[in-house]
C-alpha cells in the first residue's frame, strides 16, 4: 500500500534493539515515514527553486531538515554528486547504498590545497537590439535556436548528449535525446579504439581498430562520439600530420561501414574534412606530405558528395562555394589553393572544372607566375598547384576521348591551337598541358569554351 | 457519518451495567413483566439491527466503505455524463470536491486501502486542473495526517462552496433522493455536511461558466475560492504618489539652469541644433502630481528630500528624454536586451539585481556572500581610503550572512544594497564603503526575497514563515506583518506609488496589501502552481504574475480580475518579469534559457483591441518554427495544460535564446533598455 516497505522499518527497529515489532506498528510507521519523506522533499524543493536550480542537491535536503526542525544529516556535501553502490541480496533484488569511503586523516592534512576556483566574472553582450538578435558568437545560431525551441528544455543541468548538439544538414533538427545511455561495453570499445588509432607505434593494432570500425555492426550509438572525437582532434592537432591522417582514416572507416546511418551527421563530418583539405598550415610546412593529406581529404569529400549529394540539396553547392572562395582568395597560401582545386574537381567533377576552374585560370596565372619564376621555397608549392590544375583539367578529356581520335586530322595547326589554348587558360597551364602531349585534352579544353555560365573575371 | 466500520472486534466480555445491550435486556424484562408485549416485540425487532456495542450491523455489502464511496461516486458520474449538455458544466464542478471528500473520509476513518484504490481509479479525471492540490493530498497515508496536513484541514474544516442555477440544483437533489438506495444517500449526506450550495438566479445555459462562475467557489481562502475578497474588494488608489511641492520647485529651477547651460553650449558650438525639447518641458510630462486617485502623501512618511534627491530627479528627467519608445501593437518597436552572463558560478549564483542607473550589479551566492560588480568595469572605490589598498577592486565581496543569499535589492539611489538569506536575517550594505550597516532580524524562517521601495527608505521581505514584512531602514523591527498567505511567500514587489505591496506565494496566489492598514486588499488567484515571480507596471494599473506552471497572467489591479494568460515558456520556471516604462511590453526570463517579450494589451480588449493580428511572426528570422502556428487562446479562458508541447500564445512578440544560460533576472532601465542576468552553465560531457 505504501511505497515504503514495512520490512525496512523492522530492519531499522532491530538495529536499535527492538527485536519483535508488531506488524501493525511497522505498517503504520512505514506509512508515516513515507509522509515525512514527502514533507522533507516538499521543503527541499522550495530551496532548490530559490537556488534557481533544476536538480535537487544534498544542501537542499539539509536546509529543509533545518526548517522542519530536524537534526540535519551530516556527511553529505554537494561538491560532488553522490555515488551509489549496488549490491544484490538475491535475484533481482538490488540494494542501493551510498558509497562511504574511508578518509585517511594523515593524507588529508598533508594533501596540497586544492586549486583556487576561478573567480566569478561576467561578460556583457547584446541579446537583442531593438528586437533583433544579432548574430554574434555569444548568441546561439538560428539552427541552435530552432532546436532549443523544439524540445522543451529540461533545465539548466539536464545532461545533454553529443547527439543533441549536432544538426541535420537539411535544417530539420534532431530531437535532443534527453539521455543517451551508452553501455559499458560500448564505452570500453570506444576508448580502446580511440587509443589504438592514436597509437603511433603499433601499426597492427591501428589497422585492426580501423577494420573493426569499417565492418562491425552495432556501432551506431557511438557514431556521434567518434565524430566529436574527430572534430576535437583535428582542431587540436593541426600541426600533427599523423593525427590528421589518422582522423581522415577514421572518418573514412565510418563512412565505409554499411551498418552506420551517417546521413544525419554529415554536417558534423564536413568541417573536419574541409579543414584537412584547405587548412592554411597542416603538419610540418617544410615537408610536402600535407599534399597527400589534401588529396585524401578531397577524395573523402568526393565520396560524401556522391553518397549524400542526392538527399541533401544544399550539400554540394555549399562545399563548392567554400572551395571556390578559397581558390579565388589570393591571400591564402598555395597549399590551400591546391586543396581547393582538387576539392572542386572531386566535388563537382567535369562540370565544376569547366564552369568554375577553367574561366578563372588565366586570372589565377597572374598570381602564381611570380612564384614559379623566382627560385623561392614556394616554387615547389606553385608547381604542385600547377599539377593540381592539370589533374583537374584532365577530367575534361575523359569523355571526349572518343571523338578526338578522328577529329585529329583536320582543324587548326598546332601553333594556332596552342595560341588559342594560351588565350584561354594562360601560358603556364598551356605549357603543362602541351607537355603532356594530349591532343584530346587540348581539344576538350578548347571546346569547353562554349556555353556554361562564366564566373566573373 | 452514516455507517461505522465493522472492523472493531466486538467485545465478547460480560456486558457491563452501562452497555446498551444490557440496557435493552433490562428494558425488555421490565416490559414483559409489565405485560407490554407489543412494545416489547417492537423493541426486539428494532434492536436486532445493532451489534453488541449498539452500532448498526452492516447487512448489505454495499455499505462497506470499499464499495460504498466508489459506488456513490460512480453513480454520480454516470448520471452527470448522461445528463443534458446544458447542465454538464455546472454538475461537473461537483465531481472534484466530492472526490476529495470521499477520499478524506476514507483516510480519516482508516480505510487506507480503499482510499488508495479510489484515488488511483479517479485521480486522472482531476489532474489537469487540480494537480498541485492532488499532489499534496496524495501523500496522506494515515488518519493522523489528515489532522496535520494544512490542506486536508482546510477541506475538512470548511465547507466547499458551489454555485449553480436553481434548476440544476433541484435536478441534482431530486435525482439523489430518488436513487438514495443506489448511492444517492451517501451523496446527499456529503452534500449536506460538506457543501454550501448557492443558487444562482436564472436557468442553466450552454455558456461555460468556468471563468466567472468559479468566483466564490471552493474553499474559503483557498485558491479556487476567492470570494472573500473579490466580491467586496476595497477601493485602491493606484495613482502616483505626488511629489513634495518644494521639491518640485527646486527641481524645476535646477532644470531651467540645465536648459540654459545646454542652450549656451549649442550656441557656442554654432551647431544650430536646438535641443529636442527643454528639460523643463519634459519634467512637466512626468511630474508626479496629485490626482484624485493618488494616495495621500502624508500616509507614507518619507524622510525630507535632500540635494541628492533633486539631482536624482534631474537625472531621471534626462533619462526620460533619452528613453527609447516602445510601442505596443504589431508594428511595435521591440526593446534592446543587454545580457550579462556570469561565468564560473558553478550553480552557486542564486539571485541578481541591477541598480536603476545600470551602474552596479549584485549577486547573492550559495556560499553566503554577496558580490557587487560595476557594470562598466570601473573600480569600486570605497570612501574609506584604506579599503582601496593596494588598488580599488572591480568587484567586492560582502561577507556577513551565514546562509545562502536568496535575494538582493539596490536602493533607488543605489547608495545601499539589501540582501536576505537563509539565516533569517536581512542585511543593509553601504555602496559607499562596501560594508555592512544594519542587520534586520524578525522573521522566523529563511527569507526568500527582499525589495526596496520605489522611493527608498522602506523595504519589504518575503519569507518561508508564510508572511511578508514591511521595514523601514532606520528601524530594526518590522513596521507591518502581512499575514494571510497559506504557504511561503516567494516574492515581494512594490506598487510604483509605494502605498501597496504585492506578494506571490507557494499557495498559488498573489496578494496586494495596503501598507498603511496592513490588510490584504486584493487576491489574485488563478495559477495552478506556486507563483514564482511578480511585477507591477510603472503606471500602476497592471500586475503580472508567473508561476511554476510556466504561465504568465496579467491582472487588472483595480478590478482584481485576470485579463489574460500568456503561454510560451516551455514547462520550466519563470524567474523574472519586468514591464517597460510605458507598461505595454512585458519581458520575462526563465529556466528555459530564453528571454521572451510579450504584448501586454493584446487581446485584453484594451486600446489595441482593433489590431488582433498575430504578431509572433512579425520579427523576421527570430521566431522558431513552432511559433507561427500559435494557437489563439481566448482572453480570460482558463488555460489547462493540454497536450504535450507548449505553443506560444499569439501575444508573444519575440523570443531570444541564450547559450546554455538560464536567465535569472530581467529588468527594464529607465531608458527602456532591458538588462538581463544569467549564469552560464556548461553541461558536462557524458562520455
Amino acid at each position: 500500500m505504501s511505497l515504503w516497505n514495512s520490512d525496512t522499518i523492522k530492519d531499522v527497529s532491530e538495529s536499535v534493539g527492538i527485536i519483535s515489532l508488531n506488524d501493525d506498528v511497522a505498517k503504520n510507521l512505514a506509512m508515516d515515514v513515507e509522509y515525512r519523506v514527502h514533507q522533507v522533499l516538499q521543503e527541499a524543493l522550495k530551496f532548490m527553486r530559490h537556488s534557481k536550480r533544476t536538480v535537487l542537491s544534498t544542501t537542499d535536503i539539509s536546509h529543509a531538515l533545518r526548517v522542519l526542525n530536524v537534526e540535519p544529516l551530516y556527511g553529505y556535501d554537494s561538491l560532488r554528486p553522490l555515488r551509489y553502490g549496488e549490491a544484490s541480496v538475491g535475484p533481482a533484488q538490488p540494494i542501493y547504498y551510498v558509497e562511504d569511503e574511508e578518509v585517511d586523516f594523515e593524507k588529508l592534512i598533508n594533501a596540497p590545497l586544492p586549486k583556487v576556483p576561478r573567480e566569478v566574472t561576467f561578460t556583457a553582450h547584446w541579446l537583442a537590439i531593438e528586437g533583433v538578435q544579432p548574430a554574434i558568437p555569444q548568441n546561439p545560431t538560428q539552427a541552435e535556436a530552432a532546436r532549443l525551441s523544439e524540445g522543451t528544455p529540461k533545465g539548466s543541468n539536464a545532461t545533454s548528449s553529443v547527439a543533441a548538439t549536432v544538426g541535420n544538414n537539411d535544417g530539420t533538427a534532431i530531437k535532443p535525446l534527453v539521455k543517451h545511455v551508452v553501455s559499458k561495453e560500448l564505452q570500453l570499445y570506444y576508448e580502446r579504439v580511440c587509443s589504438a588509432i592514436m597509437d603511433e607505434g603499433n601499426d597492427t593494432l591501428r589497422s585492426a581498430a580501423l577494420s573493426s570500425l569499417r565492418h562491425d555492426p552495432g556501432l551506431h550509438q557511438l557514431l556521434p562520439y567518434f565524430l566529436q572525437f574527430v572534430a576535437e582532434k583535428v582542431t587540436q592537432g593541426l600541426r600533427d600530420m599523423f593525427v590528421l591522417q589518422q582522423m581522415m582514416d577514421l572518418t573514412h572507416a565510418l563512412l565505409e561501414n554499411e551498418t552506420l546511418f551517417v546521413e544525419p551527421y554529415v554536417a558534423v563530418i564536413v568541417p573536419s574534412i574541409l579543414t584537412c583539405l584547405i587548412g592554411k598550415r597542416l603538419g610540418d610546412p617544410t615537408t610536402f606530405d600535407h599534399y597527400t593529406l589534401r588529396d585524401y581529404a578531397a577524395s573523402l569529400i568526393g565520396l560524401l558528395c556522391k553518397r549524400f549529394g542526392e538527399s541533401s540539396h544544399t550539400l554540394r553547392p555549399r562545399l563548392t562555394r567554400a572551395c571556390l572562395k578559397h581558390f579565388l582568395d589570393p591571400s591564402k597560401p598555395l597549399g590551400t589553393h591546391y586543396g581547393a582545386i582538387t576539392g572542386l574537381a572531386s566535388i563537382g567533377g567535369r562540370e565544376a572544372v569547366r564552369v568554375l576552374i577553367l574561366p578563372n585560370l588565366k586570372l589565377y596565372e597572374r598570381m602564381i607566375r611570380p612564384e614559379l619564376e623566382e627560385d623561392t621555397p614556394k616554387k615547389r608549392d606553385a608547381q604542385m598547384v600547377v599539377e593540381a590544375i592539370f589533374t583537374a583539367l584532365k577530367q575534361l578529356e575523359d569523355d571526349d576521348n572518343v571523338h578526338v581520335k578522328h577529329e585529329n586530322g583536320n582543324g587548326m595547326a598546332d601553333e594556332q591551337q596552342r595560341e588559342a589554348l594560351a588565350r584561354k587558360i594562360g601560358d603556364i597551364a598551356t605549357d603543362r598541358v602541351w607537355r603532356s602531349g594530349r591532343r584530346g585534352l587540348v581539344k576538350a579544353i578548347l571546346d569547353a569554351k562554349a556555353g556554361g555560365p562564366r564566373v566573373a573575371e | 457519518m452514516a455507517s461505522q466500520p465493522g472492523n472493531g472486534t466486538p467485545t465478547s466480555a460480560a456486558p457491563t451495567a452501562g452497555s446498551p445491550q444490557q440496557l435493552n435486556q433490562i428494558v425488555m424484562e421490565y416490559l414483559s413483566k409489565k405485560g407490554y408485549s407489543r412494545t416489547e416485540a417492537m423493541l426486539r425487532v428494532e434492536s436486532a439491527h445493532t451489534d453488541a456495542d449498539g452500532r448498526p450491523i452492516i447487512t448489505r455489502p454495499e455499505d462497506y466503505p470499499e464499495v460504498k464511496y466508489e459506488r456513490a461516486y460512480q453513480h454520480l458520474r454516470r448520471w452527470i455524463d448522461n445528463s443534458l449538455d446544458i447542465y454538464k458544466p455546472d454538475l461537473k464542478r461537483l465531481e472534484y470536491p466530492v472526490f476529495i471528500y470521499f477520499y478524506l473520509y476514507m483516510i480519516q476513518n482508516g480505510h487506507l486501502g480503499a482510499a488508495k484504490t479510489f484515488w488511483k481509479n479517479h485521480i486522472a479525471e482531476h489532474e489537469a486542473v487540480h494537480a498541485y492540490d492532488l499532489q499534496e493530498l496524495s501523500r496522506l497515508s494515515h488518519p493522523s495526517h489528515v489532522e496535520e496536513n494544512h490542506l486536508a484541514k482546510l477541506y475538512i474544516e470548511n465547507k466547499y462552496r458551489v454555485k449553480m442555477p436553481n434548476t440544476t440544483r433541484n435536478l441534482l437533489l431530486h435525482f439523489l433522493e430518488e436513487t438514495a438506495e443506489e448511492g444517492g444517500q451517501t451523496m446527499l449526506d456529503i452534500l449536506n455536511q460538506r457543501f454550501e450550495l448557492t443558487s444562482l438566479p436564472g436557468r442553466a445555459s450552454l455558456f461555460d461558466r468556468a471563468a466567472e462562475g468559479q468566483e466564490g467557489e471552493g474553499i474559503q481562502g483557498h485558491p479556487f475560492g476567492r470570494a472573500d475578497l473579490a466580491d467586496n474588494a476595497p477601493p485602491v488608489k493606484l495613482g502616483v504618489l505626488p511629489m513634495d511641492k518644494d521639491m518640485v520647485k527646486e527641481v524645476e529651477e535646477e532644470l531651467r539652469d540645465e536648459d540654459s547651460r545646454l542652450r549656451e553650449l549649442t550656441r557656442s558650438d554654432e551647431l544650430g541644433i536646438a535641443a529636442a525639447s527643454s528639460l523643463a518641458d519634459e519634467f512637466q510630462k512626468i511630474k508626479r502630481e496629485e490626482s484624485e486617485d493618488s494616495p495621500m502623501r502624508e500616509s507614507i512618511p518619507l524622510p525630507p528630500y535632500t540635494v541628492a534627491d533633486i539631482h536624482e530627479e534631474v537625472k531621471r528627467v534626462k533619462e526620460y528624454r533619452e528613453m527609447m519608445k516602445i510601442g505596443g501593437g504589431p508594428s511595435t518597436a521591440l526593446p534592446s536586451v543587454c545580457m550579462y552572463t556570469f561565468h564560473n558560478t558553478n550553480d552557486g549564483l542564486h539571485c541578481i539585481d541591477f541598480s536603476q542607473d545600470a551602474e552596479l550589479t549584485a549577486g547573492g551566492f550559495a556560499e553566503s556572500y554577496v558580490r557587487v560588480w560595476s557594470l562598466k568595469g570601473t573600480p569600486l572605490v570605497s570612501i574609506i581610503s584604506s579599503e582601496n589598498q593596494p588598488t580599488a577592486p572591480k568587484s567586492r565581496r560582502l561577507i556577513g550572512h551565514s546562509g545562502p543569499v536568496y535575494g538582493v535589492s539596490f536602493s533607488p539611489d543605489r547608495k545601499y544594497l539589501l540582501s536576505c538569506s537563509e539565516d533569517k536575517s536581512t542585511r543593509l550594505w553601504s555602496m559607499d564603503t562596501y560594508t555592512a550597516l544594519v542587520v534586520y532580524k524578525g522573521h522566523d524562517a529563511p527569507l526568500w526575497d527582499v525589495a526596496f521601495g520605489p522611493f527608498g527608505h522602506y523595504f519589504a521581505t518575503a519569507s518561508h514563515d508564510h508572511t511578508a514584512r514591511l521595514w523601514s531602514s532606520d528601524h530594526i523591527y518590522p513596521l507591518r506583518i502581512f499575514a494571510g498567505h497559506l504557504s511561503d511567500v516567494e516574492k515581494v514587489t512594490w506598487h510604483p506609488n509605494s502605498a501597496y505591496l504585492f506578494t506571490g506565494s507557494t499557495d498559488k496566489t498573489a496578494r496586494m496589501w495596503d501598507i498603511n492598514t496592513g490588510n490584504s486588499v486584493r487576491l489574485f488567484s488563478g495559477h495552478t502552481a506556486p507563483v514564482t515571480t511578480i511585477a507591477a507596471s510603472p503606471d500602476g494599473k497592471y500586475f503580472a504574475t508567473a508561476g511554476e506552471d510556466s504561465l504568465i497572467n496579467i491582472w487588472d489591479i483595480a478590478a482584481g480580475k485576470r485579463l489574460k494568460t500568456m503561454r510560451g515558456h516551455g514547462k520550466t520556471s519563470i524567474y523574472s518579469l519586468s514591464f517597460s516604462q510605458e507598461g505595454n511590453v512585458l519581458v520575462s526570463g526563465g529556466a528555459d534559457m530564453t528571454v521572451r517579450c510579450w504584448d501586454v494589451l493584446h487581446g485584453t480588449g484594451a486600446q489595441t483591441a482593433d489590431v488582433p493580428e498575430p504578431i509572433s511572426g512579425a520579427v523576421p528570422g527570430l521566431s522558431g518554427p513552432s511559433e507561427p502556428t500559435a494557437k489563439v487562446d481566448g482572453a480570460g479562458s482558463t488555460s489547462k495544460r493540454k497536450g504535450k508541447d507548449v505553443v506560444a500564445t499569439p501575444d508573444q512578440l519575440a523570443v531570444w535564446y541564450t547559450k546554455k544560460s538560464p536567465v535569472y533576472k530581467v529588468q527594464f532601465t529607465r531608458k527602456n533598455v532591458v538588462l538581463a542576468g544569467s549564469a552560464f552553465l556548461p553541461s558536462q560531457p557524458t562520455v
